[in-house]
Formats: C-alpha cells, structure tokens, sequence
C-alpha cells in the first residue's frame, strides 16, 4: 500500500514560537492513524496546515505524491481530503438532509447547481450514509435541533458524504455520552480498511477501541509513533500524560 | 418544536401555489377602475417589491448585509434616464436642455451611446451588472463578512451619490433628469398611468420572484443558504465560497437593476435620491419586516409599508416627517418580537393546520 500523505518539516510558528515544530509523519493509503497528545500539543493546528486552513512558516505537506501546501482549501478538498472539526460545524439553519445533500458535492459550479435538485442525489450512498450515521429519523429535522452527539453523527456523515481518499477527524466523540462513544467506535470499525482516517482523539477508550498506530504529538513534536502497548509503556509519553500514571488514566 | 416539518408553510407545492395567487390577485387591480393617478403609485409599489426581494436574496438568504442594493439600481435608473432623454432629443436638437444651462454646447461621449434606444437598455443592463461583478469579486475574494461587508458597501453607495450630485453637466446634478415624454419602444408608448406599465412591473416583479424561488430550491439555494450558516463549512466540502457569494451579490444586483429601469419608466424621473442611504436602508427593513427567509414576505411587506408611507403622507406634512421614526418603530418592534417577520408570525399560525392524510415525514424543510 502506498503512501497518501507526507508531512515533511511541517512548521507553523508564531513569531518564534513554533506551535508545530518540524513535525514528520506519513499516513499510508487505508490506515487508521490517531493523533493524540495534550491540550495545546498541536493537533488541530497540524490539520489546519494539511487542509490549507492556516499558513505553514514552513516544511512540506504532500498529498498523493503532489506537494500541497498554497492551495486553497476548496482545492485542497476536491484533491480528497474531507475534515471533520474540533467543534462541531454543521448546517443548523438547514435540515439533515440538506446537510447531507450539500456535502454530496457532484459539481462546484453555482450554475450547474441552480438545475441540480435533491432527487436526482446518488440514493444508494446516501442511504448508506444515513443508515451508518443512525439519522433515519431525524433526516428532516432542522440541523440546529439535533443533540450533541448526533450532530457529531452528522458532520461526520457529511465528511463521508464527500468520499475523501483521506479523512480527518478533529475529537469525534467530544462532548458525547459513554453510550454515543460506544456508537462512534462502531461506525469508525466500519469505517477502518474502506477509508483512510488520522482521529485526533483525547479519549483513551476510544483510541484503544479502534487505533491500529498511534502518534503522539507533545509541543509540536513528534514524542513517540507505534502500537498503542509500545506507546502506552514510552515514558517519555507517560511524563507528558499526568506525571508517571501514564495515558491510560488521562481522559 | 422540533424543526421538524409537517407544517403546511414549509410544503414547496402549497408554496408556489400561494405566489400564484398573490400575483393573480395584484394583476386584477386596474379592472377595479383604479384611477390613472393611484395604478401610478400601485407601479411603483411593484418596483419597491422587487427591491425588497433583492434585498430578501442577498442578506436573507444568502447572509450577505449589502446596504448597497441602491448602486445597482440607481445606475440602472440614470441609463434608463438618459435613453429616455435621448428619445426627446433630435439631430437638430441634439442636447438636453440641462446641459445647456451648464454651458455644455456639445453632447459628451458618455451620453452618445443613448441615441440608440437598444444600446441604453443593454447599458442599463450591462453597467450595473459588471460594476456588481467587480466589487462583489473584490470584496469576496478577501473574505469580508457580516458589518464590513455594509460598511463598504455604504461607502460605495455614497461614493456613488456624490458623483450624481457633482457631475451635474452629465447627471442635471440634485434636479436629476426628467425626459419629458413616456418611454417608448416597438413603436409602443408605455403610458406611466396605463394598465399596460402596472403589468409590465407586476409582470418583471413575478418573474424575479419566482426566478429567485427556483433558484433557492436548486440545489444552488441550499449552498446558498449553507453559506449564510456556516461558510467555513461549505469551503470545507470543496465549494468557492467567493464564487458562490459573488452569483447571488449579482443576481440580487439584477433584480435592482430591473427595479431601476422600471422605476424610471414609471416615474420619468431619476436623481441622487436614488443613491440615497436610507432609500438602500429602506430595501433591508421590508425584506425584514416582510421575514427575511420569505420572499413572499419581502412583497408583502414593501406594498403596505409603502402604501402606508402614502396614506399618512396624505394626512398631513407633519405624518410624513414622522414616517422615518414610525418605520424604524416598526423595525426594532419586528426585531424584538418578530425575529423571523411577519412570515415567521404566519409560519407560526399555519402550524395549528392539520394537513389531513399527509404524511409528515415526506414534506422537507423548505424556506419560503
Ligand atoms: N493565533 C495564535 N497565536 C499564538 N498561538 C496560538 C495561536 N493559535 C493557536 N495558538 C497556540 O497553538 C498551540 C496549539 O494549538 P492547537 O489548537 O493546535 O492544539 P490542540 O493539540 O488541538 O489542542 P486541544 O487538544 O486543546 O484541541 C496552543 O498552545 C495554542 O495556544
Ligand atoms: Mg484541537
């Protein structure tokens, strides 16, 4: 399996102060990386660089074998990477199943658009879509009166909506109940093989349910990558996580 | 409340439905025998109408505050004039009298193209649309939003003002122009009084808003108003914002300049007022009153606060200088009672109709 994605000496400093700090990571095509480390760390930042949210101060993003970075973020987007953010960002003006339909991006141009309508959408995906984000019933419910989890739910059926080649997910269960992490960590199995994901996640939990390798980012470094066992028992990662209690107690 | 949809208001059917008979009911008005005088005044309503659905699209749907919907319409308005001037004037008579007495004694090259009636109509088309291209491009590819979008676009609306009043051998300065005879075309006089020019206006008013209902109903519409939620979000599903914004800026920008041409043609007048600050003003608070999610509203809304702009003018001198506070009355009790206008309001009582046999969950929500 090829590589999908390079970070090469990503840096984003604020004067000198480089809140990512010659980060290298590769993301290979079908694997689903998390991204954890602690407040502060650089996550999100990291996943502003990629999507061309903010400007890098320097190093490389590589996307597919092209170098990114300088693209706009709509460009970036129709290249294949779909993002999911830390807040939770849906449409709640409109109903799910305009979300849906505007994430279901067929062509960019407003005037082939204005003859698009919601029936002539790819059914069978959609559907697919709806049944994996358990938002049957609330397809024509305002986004706005949705719960927290389930706009979680939402936003993360409008990324797959996209079919990107490379999700990004920014704290996916954040806020959610036991019981909707639980859900959560269902649809991203599902989700593992199909697609590739990097989860940026706080909750061990989760990130023990479904990780396969794990990065951990601490002051815009890379402090340590392997199988969650190799990385739970660094003590460079156990310093950084609540003194020597290591990570497994650090939610 | 649950934002879930089995209201009637929010069934696209019922919805095209109610505009059918709202503009079926209006073009009845001149077999009534409406005086001359009042269809007058009814013809300008259809303008203010228009410009109250372009205001409806730009800041209700799409989120963009433009205190600039004037611009559009004002260029429009003085192309218009000056075709219709230049239908007065002959080879022999080349030069409006205006320009005379502004010791012109030539006609400038700005106002040759007019001779030609074609070529005015294609300006009056034409100028208001790139000049709305250009700006909406330059103020949406650096990304304003929300309070600077209306502070430029009001800069530029003043702009604009102080050339029509400064460059009086071009413009007649504060007096405008007023081409003395009707607009003509095809060899056909359009009488400002006649049945003829209400339903020309009533008849570009219904084209406009059932053009913009259409259009909302695209899936442009969603993206559109997907914008005006969360543009971030729409940038991030792999759409150009800037492109988007800069359609529905110029698209609202048509329907004014729609509402220029015409207004000239009804009133044979066209001076600075066009460009004037509160008039642009005027155009946000009927898309308001009227619910700023209904074009419906925005029509509804302009007429009779239009209408009761002229009976109370007619009352006495002193109920038109109180206009400008009871409108503004009107406005912040709509914000503060009535956040969603009198279509929220009536959205609201068409919730306690039951829809006999319908199955709620295969209505949609579906903006007015
Ligand atoms: N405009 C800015 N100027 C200076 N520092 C900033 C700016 N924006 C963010 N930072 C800093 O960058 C660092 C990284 O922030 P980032 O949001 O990437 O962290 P994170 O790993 O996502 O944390 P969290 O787990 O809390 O979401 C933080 O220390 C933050 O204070
Ligand atoms: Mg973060």
């Amino acid at each position: 399996m090829g590589v999908l994605l390079e970070l090469k000496d990503l840096t984003k400093a604020y004067d000198t102060y480089a809140v990512v700090d010659h980060l290298n990571l590769t993301i290979n095509e079908g694997e689903l990386r998390c991204l954890i480390g602690p407040n502060g760390a650089g996550k999100t930042t990291t996943m502003d660089l990629i999507t061309g949210r903010q400007k890098l101060t320097g190093g490389k993003v590589i996307f597919d074998g092209r170098e990114i970075n300088g693209l706009k973020e709509h460009q970036i987007v129709r290249r294949g990477i779909g993002r999911k953010f830390q807040v939770p960002a849906v449409f709640r003006d409109l109903s799910v199943r305009e979300n849906l339909e505007v994430a279901f991006n067929r062509t960019p141009n407003p005037f082939s658009n204005m003859l698009m309508f919601f029936n002539r959408t790819d059914k069978k995906r959609f559907d697919e879509i709806v049944e994996l984000s358990g938002l049957g019933d609330r397809l024509d419910h305002k986004a706005g009166f949705l719960s927290h989890g389930e706009t979680q739910w939402l936003e993360i059926g409008m990324v797959l909506t996209q079919n990107p080649r490379l999700l990004l997910m920014d704290e996916p269960t954040a806020g959610m109940t036991e019981q909707e992490t639980l859900k959560t960590s269902e649809i991203f199995k599902r989700l593992k093989g199909a697609h590739t994901l990097v989860v940026v996640e706080h909750d061990m939990t989760f990130v023990r349910e479904i990780a396969e390798t794990i990065s951990v980012l601490h002051l815009g470094k890379l402090l340590a990558e392997g199988p969650m066992h190799q990385v739970e028992n660094d003590p460079k990662v156990r310093e950084v996580y609540l003194g020597a209690e290591g990570i497994s107690d650090a939610a | 409340m649950n934002g879930q949809s089995s209201n009637i208001y929010n069934d696209p059917k019922a919805q095209w439905f109610a505009y059918i008979v709202l503009f079926g009911v209006l073009a009845l008005i001149p077999t009534f025998g409406t005086e001359p005088f009042q269809l007058r005044v009814f013809s300008s309503y259809a303008v203010y109408a228009m410009l109250a659905v372009s205001a409806s699209m730009v800041w209700g749907f799409g989120g963009i505050l433009s205190l600039g919907q004037g611009i559009p319409y004002g260029l429009a308005a003085y192309c218009m004039g000056a075709t219709m001037q230049m239908q007065f004037q002959t080879p022999d008579d080349p030069i409006p009298s205006f320009m005379l007495t502004n010791e012109l004694n030539e006609l400038p090259s700005v106002w040759q193209p007019f001779w030609n009636t074609s070529v005015g109509l294609i300006l009056a088309l034409g100028v208001p649309t790139v000049v709305m291209v250009v700006f909406g491009f330059l103020m949406f590819q650096a990304r304003l939003a929300g309070a600077f979008i209306a502070i430029m676009t009001l800069a530029m609306l003043n702009a604009f003002y102080s050339m029509a009043q400064d460059l009086q051998p071009f413009t007649a300065g504060f007096n405008g122009i007023s081409p003395p005879n009707a607009f003509k075309a095809f060899g056909v006089e359009v009488d400002p009084y006649s049945s003829m020019l209400y339903w020309i206006n009533l008849g570009v008013l219904a084209l406009v808003t059932l053009g913009s209902k259409y259009m909302l109903q695209s899936k442009f519409g969603t993206l559109v108003r997907a914008t005006r939620d969360d543009a971030e979000r729409v940038r991030f599903l792999g759409y150009s914002v800037a492109y988007y914004q800069i359609v529905v800026f110029v698209f609202a920008g048509l329907i004014a300049t729609l509402a220029g041409i015409l207004w000239v043609m009804t009133q044979q007048y066209v001076s600075p007022t066009a460009f004037e600050t509160p008039f642009s003003i005027y155009m946000v608070i009927w898309a308001a009153v009227g619910g700023r999610h209904s074009l419906f509203g925005a029509i509804v809304a302009a007429i009779v606060l239009n209408y009761l702009q002229t009976e109370l003018a007619d009352i006495s001198d002193m109920w038109q200088k109180a206009w400008l506070l009871i409108l503004g009355g009107i406005f912040i009790a709509v914000v503060l009672l009535l956040p969603r206008g009198l279509a929220g309001m009536f959205e609201y009582l068409m919730g306690f109709i039951k829809i006999g046999g319908r199955n709620s969950s295969s209505t949609r929500v579906s903006e007015n």
